[in-house]
């Protein structure tokens, strides 16, 4: 089992808090007082933007949609370890669960200060609709986060060398990976089922019947993209090697991801007969999330001296992802803002809110890498179980 | 028997009487409003206001103006989206007409409001214990055999309250009998599953300009809760299929590592006999 994980990583002076330190605290505050402004005050005006014209913002569709799917490491990984059997990706899957438990609670807290009823998140528990997407959501969200959440204790108790509980865990773990991924990829493609029902209010560039398998491709990819960030800055504000041996091959695996999801969206379009050229904002909006963030990320990815660069790995990963957001929110917002003579955006409060939940991730992630196994050199022989 | 309410909005004289009568019944508070463009008020519905008339002003071929006053609220679909939608099954369609809403249950995610075609429920945004808030078809007076406090209250019967089937035929009577007087087209018959409302117009709800204020004539025959339902439908056989393929993968890993294993360890044994 694991010994006593002690860390230091040199460039962080110990006992002092750096400036970047001091900046993700005070936005954390700052997240915390806005939800507790939106707590007491309610979603009406001026607390949030949004209104019976808008009835979703910037929190669904950052919190909830992008959130989500550039949490889809977790799923990503563990399929690519353990069903298509690439072991050599194993450094990456624990980074990869934490910050895919982060992404789903961040998901949990942003959802949590977006209802209008909190305190009743837990409804869909006992009040079921099975006809609904959302209430799927629901439960595979809350199942999963607690898979994630497992995942989590078993690095805490090797942490702490309570052995029992972890040869009982590793035991039944093939049940959390199969879970695991079949609750990803009912939710990652029902979060864009949710909006089959409303195709009408919707323009015609991403109201398809095809959403929901586009959402989850895209989730793949968001997966993926965030997994190298992640393995880089991570490698670079810790002072680690990033994963380079490793890390290559999973851009051949995002360049293909990104391939198959633009063929996906072309051969979409084509099929519905949707007019792609045009001047509108949606249009040029459309324009640069599948040529900007999808094709071009894939072409680059193509050249081996940018897939061996950590720079251009970043440059790629990095448009890749926020491709994967400005896609969600060309879905939840671009495309249904043309509708009415109403416009949204979203308030000092809704904004302060989700960065807050950016800021308190990110310190959360900080926290954990650093008091648990999660780096390949920490877990030398007793990494995953390999059955 | 399912209910219904025909609109027979050429009969409408906009005398507001119905969004009076609806706040009266429902305990609505009154809201400070302002002139509007057109005579509208107020200018939309809201959570507290269930229904409301818009005027409409219309210049005839001859330079004489003409008025077309539209009463707006929740439709009442046969088969609603909002129902589909809602996760914790706080909204359902009654048998006899209603689509009726459970304070109880929900949690205000307000994926109705996203799913509904006809942009009905509305959410009270300015209270911190916000509800869905909508016309109800009066399913408190229907239970206790009243008819909607709108169309008891009508002055010139242009809200006909009764059976649905008869009220399309009647309303299919009112446009063969009176040619010109009607656009040919009863909405609420079909659209979108049908609707418990019904309207008889004197022009298309495009030639009116509301096809995108709320009368959506787009929207086709088919009701949009069935795509969340088909998907629904999917979801067991994805589970399964991605879950059967995930073991079946996983298993065939594992047993090939134990032969490698198996396979490496026989090999070093021979070497060292």
């Amino acid at each position: 089992m694991a010994e006593k994980v002690e860390k230091w990583y040199p460039g962080e002076p110990r006992g002092k808090i750096s400036y970047g330190r001091m900046i993700l605290y005070s936005l954390t505050t700052l997240g915390i007082l806005s939800g507790l402004i939106r707590l007491f005050f309610g979603l009406g005006s001026p607390i949030t933007n949004l209104s019976d014209a808008y009835p979703w913002g910037l929190w669904i569709s950052f919190d909830v949609l992008a959130g989500v799917a550039l949490a889809g490491g977790g799923f990503t990984m563990a399929a690519t370890i353990y069903v298509f059997n690439l072991k050599k990706f194993e450094p990456l899957l624990r980074p990869a669960k934490i910050s895919a438990f982060l992404g789903y609670l961040m998901f949990i807290f942003g959802l949590f200060f977006d209802l209008g009823l909190p305190w009743r998140i837990w409804h869909p528990l006992i009040y079921w609709n099975t006809h609904s997407v959302l209430f799927e959501v629901a439960w595979c969200v809350m199942l999963y986060t607690t898979v994630l959440g497992i995942d989590v204790l078993i690095m805490a108790l090797e942490r702490f060398q309570i052995e029992g509980p972890v040869r009982f865990l590793r035991s039944i773990y093939v049940i959390f990976i199969v879970a695991g991924i079949i609750l990803s990829t009912l939710h990652q493609s029902s979060l864009g089922a949710l909006y089959l029902l409303l195709p009408e209010k919707m323009s015609e560039l991403w109201a398809t019947n095809a959403i929901g398998i586009l959402f989850f491709a895209s989730a793949v990819i968001g997966g993926l993209s965030v997994v190298t960030i992640e393995s880089l800055v991570s490698a670079r504000v810790y002072g680690r090697q990033p994963e380079m041996h490793i890390l290559p091959d999973l851009a051949k695996g995002l360049a293909v991801a990104l391939l198959v999801y633009f063929a996906m969206k072309v051969t979409d379009l084509y099929a519905r007969r949707v007019a792609f050229f045009a001047l509108d904002w949606q249009h040029l909006l459309f324009y640069i999330e599948i040529f900007g963030t999808v094709a071009l990320p894939a072409l680059l990815l193509t050249f081996r001296e940018i897939r061996e660069s950590p720079m251009g790995l970043l440059w790629c990963a990095g448009l890749a992802a926020f491709g994967v957001a400005l896609n969600r929110f060309n879905v939840s917002l671009t495309s249904y803002g043309g509708y009415r003579e109403f416009s949204y955006f979203p308030s000092l409060i809704e904004i302060f809110l989700t960065v807050g939940l950016v800021a308190g991730g990110i310190l959360l992630f900080d926290f954990l890498t650093k008091n648990l196994p999660v780096y390949h050199e920490e877990l030398i022989g007793h990494g995953e179980p390999s059955s | 028997m399912s209910k219904g309410m025909l609109i027979d909005t050429t009969r409408c004289i906009g005398c507001r009487a119905c969004q009076t009568a609806c706040k009266s019944w429902n305990n609505l508070p009154g809201v400070k409003t302002t002139f509007s463009d057109t005579w509208s008020n107020p200018r939309y519905l809201s959570s507290a206001d269930f229904t409301r008339i818009i005027f409409r002003e219309d210049l005839h071929a001859d330079g004489t103006v003409g008025w077309h006053f539209i009463k707006r609220q929740c439709m009442h679909c046969n088969d609603p989206a909002c129902v589909s939608a809602c996760p914790v099954a706080a909204l359902q369609k009654l048998a006899n007409g209603p689509v009726v809403y459970d304070d109880s249950r929900c949690i205000g995610c307000r994926y109705c409001m996203m799913a509904c075609p006809f942009q009905i429920p509305k959410f009270q945004w300015d209270s911190a214990v916000p509800f869905i808030r909508k016309c109800t078809f009066c399913a408190d007076r229907q239970a206790v055999g009243l008819e909607p406090a709108c169309a008891t209250t009508c002055p010139t019967s242009a809200l006909l309250f009764g059976d649905r089937q008869e009220l399309i035929a009647a309303a299919w009577r009112r446009i063969h009998q009176n040619p010109g007087r009607y656009h040919p087209e009863v909405y609420g018959e079909k659209i979108a599953g049908g609707t418990a409302k019904l309207y008889l117009t004197a022009q298309s709800f495009e030639a009116l300009g509301l096809n995108h204020q709320g009368f959506r004539t787009d929207l086709g025959e088919t009701p949009q809760g069935v795509y969340g339902r088909e998907w629904m439908g999917k979801v067991p056989f994805v589970a399964l299929a991605v879950g059967g393929l995930t073991l079946g993968l996983y298993a065939i890993n594992r047993r090939r590592a134990e032969l490698a294993a198996a396979e490496a360890a026989a090999k070093h044994e021979g070497k060292e006999v």
